[in-house]
């Protein structure tokens, strides 16, 4: 017989847990939730074998396995928060009974509810902008071409590319600045994540915003009329909008 | 990646069901992994794994070395239009084909000349 151990997916709090029924656990199984204190762990099963100390090492450099295991976490995550406010836990958190869950929901007892008030009523969008990759090329016509393209003509060609360059990625840098302040404004709390190279998205050009907005549910009006109006005035911006999404970057322990 | 002009409205009712088609967009993987690997609650299970060996840079990596076949079902298909690339890839291929040329000329001397 297979060993077993408690999955963990997130923490909320004051939910019926019934709806949960119908989302698929990781490995197939069911989810389960596990109550402690005014907390709510929702849980499940998985085999030692795969989630264990040395089969994750192993299981998490295959990319297929790691897809996987992402977004049927996710998956749980995103029904948790139809039901409540919700603490997604990191990929991963592995206790080997319900007793191991009970003590980490003691232990972070505290801080796991000033978590939850903090997004409680809130959901979580992401605005990415992203550089022109044509506007971001090479322009030379301020340049003129020389009949011969002799050493220094040449150089200072280069010299005014960059320069250009340099000034449209201080332009871009800027805009996203602004885009993302005005965004803070209407949102209760925001975060700037590291840009996502474009090898891993598929994007083109440079993404110059990537911003995470934690929105009142009652403000998302007002923050999707945010977002449209900045579209409009920022074409070259190439903004996009995606969400609601738990929140994840909004739902921290303070340490 | 635009947003649509004509697009759904993103906002819905908390106590909606989320299933898959309920979702505005499916969120792609670099932001599905952007999040559950390095954000959420950090709480010590009984089982350690050291996620920060997984860094998306090396995601990246495996990304780039899994099989054609592979990142198309998975409906990674950047390379297809990035023009840096298909350029030097046509670039190489003028560079080989131009060399074997020159290979072959080289090899087969006045007799491969009057040959060809």
């Amino acid at each position: 017989m297979a060993e077993r151990a408690r999955y963990l997916y997130a923490i909320t709090r004051n939910v019926d847990p019934s709806p949960l029924g119908s989302t698929p656990a990781l490995s197939g199984g069911r989810l389960d939730v596990v109550e402690h204190r005014g907390l709510t762990a929702v849980v499940s099963d998985v085999d030692l074998r795969e989630f264990g100390q040395e089969g994750l090492r192993e299981n998490l450099e295959r990319l297929e396995w790691l897809e996987k295991v992402a977004r049927g976490h996710d998956t749980v995550v995103q029904a948790v928060a139809s039901l409540g406010p919700t603490a997604p836990l990191r990929l991963a958190t592995i206790c080997l009974d319900d007793e191991g869950v009970r003590r980490r929901l003691d232990e972070w007892h505290d801080a796991l509810h000033v978590v939850l008030d903090r997004v409680e009523g809130r959901m979580e969008w992401s605005v990415k902008a992203f550089a022109d990759p044509v506007q971001a090329g090479v322009d030379t016509s301020g340049v003129p071409e020389p009949a011969q393209g002799g050493g220094a003509a040449y150089l200072q060609r280069k010299k005014s590319e960059q320069t250009a360059r340099e000034h449209r990625e201080a332009d871009a840098a800027r805009v996203a600045g602004e885009i993302h302040d005005a965004l803070a404004a209407s949102s209760s709390a925001s975060r700037r994540l590291p840009a996502q190279d474009p090898q891993l998205t598929g994007h083109t050009g440079t993404m110059t915003l990537n911003g995470a907005y934690l929105v009142d549910l009652d403000e998302v009006a007002e923050f999707e009329a945010t977002f449209h109006r900045l579209q409009k005035e920022h074409p070259d911006a190439a903004l996009a909008l995606q969400g609601p999404w738990p929140p994840y970057s909004f739902a921290v322990l303070e340490q | 990646m635009t947003e649509p002009s004509s697009s759904p409205p993103t906002s819905r009712p908390y106590s909606a069901p989320v299933g898959q088609s309920s979702r505005p967009q499916p969120a792609n993987l670099a932001d599905i992994l952007e999040r559950v690997l390095d954000k959420g609650i950090i709480i010590a299970g009984d089982i350690r794994v050291n996620l920060l060996d997984i860094e998306l840079l090396t995601i990246k990596i495996r990304l780039l070395i899994v099989s054609v076949d592979k990142a198309q079902e998975m409906g990674i298909d950047w390379w297809r239009n990035d023009p840096m690339l298909t350029t030097s890839e046509q670039g190489l291929a003028d560079e080989n084909r131009k060399l074997r040329e020159r290979v072959e000329e080289l090899e087969s001397g006045p007799r491969g000349k009057s040959r060809g």
